[in-house]
């Protein structure tokens, strides 16, 4: 167990070597760069790169690549070129906090409602519970969650006056976010656990366990859910990331000063050092989650034997 | 069950973390407390809290005033700012920091006097060593940003400061005393006043900053000293800012607003659904919205010193010959694609500067120059087959454009009108913004999609783009020794009538003559504003809102 974390730490690190570089080189193919390129062009020539020159920005590629992995290598991600002066460390922990909140509570939220749905729905099935859990499944995944997100602001917000139609001052600024965002996890997670719960159903030791003496109850709680989780879990993780890491639509239908927007508009403008930070931010956090998943699996079903995999 | 309860308070602890870390502001909720509790004590206290709530279209990039570049951040810095004069809702100047100003002789000196009284937010006063010391900040290679030149372009000895042939000695700014400042500019400049209401002109503190600290000056609130009519008092690039009526304002019985608050909300649909619900109290509109809004007393539209055309590139086939460029020129209608593919408030351009724009005494420039251009298409026609004569063969010709949906509208609506008034195909080539910028400056088009947004409110700001040398690609390579000439010389002029008359000429020329780009449209913006703000000060370049006049009823 110890040395396959070791091992996948130290794959990590290469991984996020290899992404920084790919980035990097990506990036500097994007034409202009992370000036106003209006205001620029109305220098002379000399004189626009005369100004990037005090950027560093007029030297070769590969000298500019050199550099920034020096300062990544200390632990130091730059200063903002749009945001003028700022931080790209400070400048993300500043915007991390509304995503990952709504995030975390739209996969909580999401994950209690749809694991609920999905074992109901497998336990009473072809019933009346389990047509109306396919529906919201169905409709889960075919709606985009900006469309929701734009009609709970008009209903919800504006018609009822019962949330605040956007801006983030209290608490309640994050419930229609979450709301909006935890549909697609109802859903996805909804259908896995009601399939999934199906087929446990059907296994052998279920029956084994039923003629055991065993109420439905005990079985489901203790020898069905417990195995239909897996796959559930698989997909949780990317899940996780993609929320806690701010989506761009629901953020600016709801004005959260979250990253999710910080990272579309940092591309927008050439904010190369944001655009590098947030990458690693993300692969970091996305790698380090499959991690986690692939240590819950070990949990879940002690078959898996994650130092197995050295064998 | 253990191990659940572990989890469960795990995940209570990290919500509760996440939720201490997200930064609510919580100004909203102490401007909606505020009035309540005013008005249960109205009876004993005589005056209400003035609030007014506005939003921004994006971030706010930096406050930073010699290195930003951003039109919100502009707008920002107005209002809490204020350099030697200020723009009134003309557009004019009018003395603000200074009293007075006497203007030499020849035009090129320029004594300001400071009004006495006027402080920063720390008590401290605003001297002329605080112009001084701004200014040179801004000019100065290390220091400055991309602004830089709209004070090196006019102060005498700028230039050489900036590229680090000259020490700050040889720039003519001399603070003669605490109250007199003198400025000497390289040509008669009859917008200069003008300039010295934009930010980069404002004043600096030299002791405030060496206290903060270069590199953390301007990050937050309370890292930047206020001369304007407000102060701020929450600063999020993100969320936006807090305004609070400065009462160190040396004009503070004028300003009639207590709070402001300026929020970031990007998508328009949610400002519009936030002025529904009272949020807001002004509105930009998008296009979609005008129809339905269009007849609501709180409806109107504004225009703004941008311009948009249809620049030629005057070194690549077909458009080298000038009867093409004209045929192309008389091709399509600006009118229509104002009317009903824009349909925000822009308004058909005529001519290449844009409406508004300062002129002779009480009138634009567009007035007195007139319209240089209508649509024509039989002469359209015509040129066209001449241009083909002469040329032979018309080769394959391409729009370019930047692939935002105004652009790419226009680029299309273009493309129809060609097959269909000059029966001319052409296709669309779309690139991002700085792509769209890239592809020009190495002259790799035919013809693109251009615009140039007034930097100060007179012709010569734009007009100046097209004298460069060598010719620029981003300007069509359009050269012309006489256009050059009119530039040259009204810049030297010191009469204003006769300066006027050649920059009128100077358009005419690169228009009528030479054909060298296609006006399309000065841009505007459709907006709602609530009927209880008055006088709500517009301007259409720099800082867009100020809100020092405005008054609340």
């Amino acid at each position: 167990m110890k040395k396959f974390v070791v091992v996948r730490l130290i794959n990590i690190v290469i991984t996020l070597f290899i992404i920084a570089t790919a980035t990097f080189f990506l990036m500097k193919m994007l034409p202009g760069s992370p000036f106003d390129e209006e205001k620029l062009s109305s220098l002379s020539d000399e004189a626009r790169l005369e100004f990037l020159a005090k950027y560093g920005l007029d030297q070769p590629v590969g000298v500019q690549y050199v550099k920034y992995m020096g300062n990544l290598a200390k632990g130091d991600l730059g200063i903002s070129y749009y945001f003028k002066g700022q931080e790209v460390t400070t400048l993300i922990t500043d915007r991390i906090g509304p995503s990952a909140l709504i995030g975390t509570q739209a996969v909580v939220l999401g994950l209690s409602i749809g694991l609920l749905l999905g074992i109901v729905a497998a336990f009473r099935h072809n019933s009346g519970w389990d047509y109306a859990t396919m529906i919201i499944a169905v409709l889960g995944v075919s709606i985009p969650n900006f469309v929701l997100a734009a009609l709970l602001q008009y209903y919800v917000g504006l018609k009822w006056g019962l949330l605040p139609v956007a801006f983030w001052d209290s608490y309640s600024s994050s419930i229609m976010p979450t709301l909006a965002l935890s549909l697609t996890v109802v859903a996805m997670v909804a259908r896995f656990m009601r399939n999934e719960m199906l087929e446990v159903l059907q296994q052998d030791y279920i029956i084994t366990a039923r003629s055991k003496g065993l109420g439905q109850l005990t079985v489901i709680i203790k020898h069905a859910i417990r195995n239909a989780l897996i796959p559930v879990v698989t997909i949780l993780g990317p899940i996780a990331v993609s929320l806690l890491t701010g989506s761009l639509v629901i953020e600016n239908i709801f004005g959260v000063p979250g990253i999710g927007s910080l990272f579309v508009d940092s591309i927008k403008v050439s904010d190369y050092t944001i655009i590098m930070g947030l990458t690693l931010f993300y692969s970091a956090f996305f790698i380090l989650t499959m991690l986690v998943v692939d240590l819950l699996y070990g949990i879940m079903d002690p078959r898996i034997r994650i130092n197995g995999v050295k064998e | 069950m253990k191990k659940k309860l572990g989890l469960v308070s795990a995940i209570v602890l990290m919500l509760s973390l996440l939720l201490s870390a997200c930064g609510f502001s919580n100004s909203k909720t102490d401007e909606k407390e505020a009035p309540e509790g005013v008005e249960k004590t109205e009876s004993q206290e005589t005056k209400k809290e003035k609030v007014v709530n506005l939003s921004l279209a994006n971030d706010i990039p930096d406050l930073n005033q010699v290195l930003t570049t951003d039109g919100i951040s502009f707008t920002v810095l107005n209002n809490v700012m204020e350099g030697l004069y200020r723009l009134d809702e003309n557009n004019e100047p009018q003395p603000a920091m200074a009293e007075s100003v006497d203007i030499s002789e020849d035009k090129l000196t320029y004594t300001f006097h400071l009004r006495d009284g006027i402080k920063w937010s720390n008590g401290d006063p605003v001297t002329a060593e605080d112009f001084k010391y701004s200014w040179l900040r801004a000019m100065h290679a290390d220091t400055s940003g991309a602004y830089a030149d709209i004070l090196y372009n006019y102060i005498a000895g700028g230039e050489e400061f900036f590229e680090g042939e000259a020490d700050a000695s040889a720039v003519a700014i001399d603070a003669k005393d605490e109250k007199t400042l003198e400025v000497k500019i390289k040509s008669p400049s009859p917008f200069f006043l003008g300039l010295t209401a934009f930010a980069t002109y404002f004043p600096l503190n030299e002791k405030f900053i060496t206290e903060i600290g270069d590199d953390k000056f301007a990050l937050k609130a309370d890292a930047i000293l206020y001369n304007g009519p407000y102060v701020m008092t929450e600063y999020n690039q993100a969320q936006g800012v807090s305004l609070e009526k400065n009462p160190e304002y040396w004009d503070k019985e004028n300003v009639d607003v207590d709070k402001v608050s300026l929020k970031v909300i990007k998508e328009q649909s949610t400002a519009l659904n936030l002025y529904e619900a009272g949020e807001l109290d002004r509105v930009y509109l998008a296009s979609s919205d005008v129809d339905s809004y269009r007849d609501s007393a709180e409806f109107g539209t504004e225009t703004e010193f941008i311009s948009w055309f249809l620049q030629f590139n005057h070194n690549t086939a077909p458009f080298d010959n000038l009867n093409i460029r004209k045929a192309f020129q008389l091709a399509f209608d600006p009118q229509i694609l104002t009317k009903t593919i824009l349909n925000n408030g822009s308004e058909p351009a005529y001519g290449l500067v844009a409406a508004g724009v300062h002129g002779d005494d009480g009138k634009t420039f567009r007035e007195v120059n007139g319209d240089l251009i209508q649509p024509d298409y039989d002469k359209a026609k015509e040129f066209l087959a001449k241009g083909i004569a002469e040329i032979g063969k018309l080769p394959s010709i391409e729009i370019l454009t930047a692939d935002d949906t105004i652009a790419k509208d226009t680029a299309t609506f273009l493309q129809s009108e060609f097959k269909k008034n000059i029966g001319v195909d052409v296709q669309i080539s779309t690139k991002p913004y700085s792509g769209r910028l890239d592809a020009m400056r190495a002259s790799e088009f035919q013809m693109g999609i251009s615009k140039w947004g007034a930097d100060y409110n007179d012709a010569m700001d734009i007009l100046s783009l097209w004298i460069g040398d060598p010719p620029k690609g981003l300007r069509g390579n359009y050269s012309s020794e006489e256009y050059k000439q009119y530039i040259n010389d009204a810049g030297d002029e010191k009469d204003v009538a006769k300066r006027l008359q050649m920059l009128m000429d100077a358009e005419k020329l690169m228009i009528q003559e030479d054909g060298a780009l296609g006006p399309l449209y000065f841009e505007g913006k459709a907006f709602l504003q609530k009927s209880n703000l008055k006088n709500f000060v517009t301007h259409p370049y720099g800082a867009s809102i100020d809100l020092k006049f405005l008054t609340l009823e």
